[in-house]
């Protein structure tokens, strides 16, 4: 089952392991190998280094990356979710470059995608996603975790309420948790389904890239649940299906209109 | 002041008044208020706004102004009724536009 998954880092080191043998060096190599680990980073391994060159024939052949990027270009021309947040984040002052900010990668096998931090990078696991729908998720989940971190101080790497809030909010807002979504899941419910949806897929993003028991990481979404199930920003509501997504971004393109006649 | 009430325009037009209306109606929406709040969605307050705007339209009075601007501001007041759990930023993060380390150099 794909799942997304935020990544984010603080401080580590990512540079690929050198064989060594100076122990200081080993013991440096090894702690910031777990220090890896503990943040999710084995998730994608070709954050590091990738198993093809960059624009060699054996990536061509061998890998989607050029699905990939085709997907992702129709996404961000087409979905309202996408060109809504794009276009927020711009106006917050961090423009989205597709070359940049963008990264398509071979990943483990159950992960859809991630936001890494530390290069203010979103990766999208093109050997996971194959379906234009599915991109178009998984950008908005990512896109909403770069929005975060471009608007507030999101301290990705040692507080558990920052990041649990942000994935509650990717669930939320991103149509992870539509009725579809969750029926082609085998997750039947109804009344108020959508809530415990969130609450679901934020606790196994959390537990995906953090070594943190159930119980942990339950108390914590449990404990910023209400505030950040409420933060709908830049959406100003929860975007249920395409139709209310343009009806979001019709208000942001009149936004201008909107707070200037309050 | 009399020069800003003849320059005000309505906060958004009178047909998005109407659309939302609709939509707050329709059952996809009155499906996911309950999917989501267990509850019927309200939209009588899409309907009211409606008519306050096509009334500004032709008498451009102050009551109807300051109707619409309170039924707005209570909307946005609503969109903001939680505690963030983080401090928002005055500027965007110093490294979001930083060219990525092709090699990756190690750190000390």
């Amino acid at each position: 089952m794909d799942q997304n998954s935020a990544k984010e880092d603080g401080s580590s080191n990512k540079g690929p392991l050198q064989d060594t043998k100076e122990p200081e060096k080993q013991k440096a190599a090894a702690e910031s190998k777990q220090k890896e680990e503990d943040l999710g980073y084995s998730l994608y391994p070709e954050r590091n280094s990738s198993k093809y060159a960059q624009g060699s024939i054996g990536e061509s052949l061998f890998t989607f990356k050029h699905k990939c990027q085709i997907m992702l270009q129709f996404a961000m021309d087409t979905s309202p979710y996408a060109k809504l947040l794009l276009g927020a984040m711009k106006s917050s002052g961090c423009a989205v470059y597709k070359d940049r900010h963008f990264s398509c990668e071979d990943c483990d096998g159950t992960v859809s995608g991630g936001f890494d931090a530390a290069t203010s990078q979103i990766v999208l696991c093109q050997n996971n996603i194959h379906q234009q729908a599915h991109m178009n998720r998984v950008v908005t989940h990512e896109l909403i975790h770069a929005f975060d971190h471009c608007r507030a101080r999101v301290d990705w790497f040692s507080n558990f309420r920052h990041l649990a809030c942000s994935e509650i909010r990717a669930a939320n807002l991103s149509g992870d948790c539509s009725f579809v979504n969750e029926i082609s899941r085998f997750n039947f419910g109804l009344k108020e389904h959508h809530q415990a949806c969130v609450r679901g897929r934020a606790l196994r993003s959390i537990l995906a890239v953090r070594k943190v028991s159930r119980e942990e990481a339950e108390r914590v979404v449990d404990e910023v649940f209400d505030s950040c199930f409420h933060d709908h920003a830049p959406f100003g509501r929860i975007p249920h299906a395409k139709k209310d997504a343009k009806f979001a971004y019709r208000d942001y393109e009149n936004r201008d209109r909107y707070y200037a006649n309050l | 002041m009399a020069g800003s009430h003849s320059h005000w325009r309505t906060p958004r037009s009178c047909d998005v008044y109407w659309s939302e209306f609709k939509h707050c109606k329709s059952l996809f929406n009155r499906f996911h208020e309950y999917y989501t709040y267990g509850r019927a969605p309200d939209c009588q307050q899409w309907k009211e706004d409606y008519y306050t705007c096509k009334d500004w339209e032709t008498n451009h009075s102050t009551h109807t102004k300051e109707s619409l601007q309170e039924s707005e501001r209570k909307r946005v007041a609503e969109q903001r009724k939680f505690t963030p759990v983080w401090e928002l930023r005055q500027t965007p993060p110093a490294d979001w536009h930083l060219p990525l380390n092709q090699g990756k150099p190690q750190d000390p």
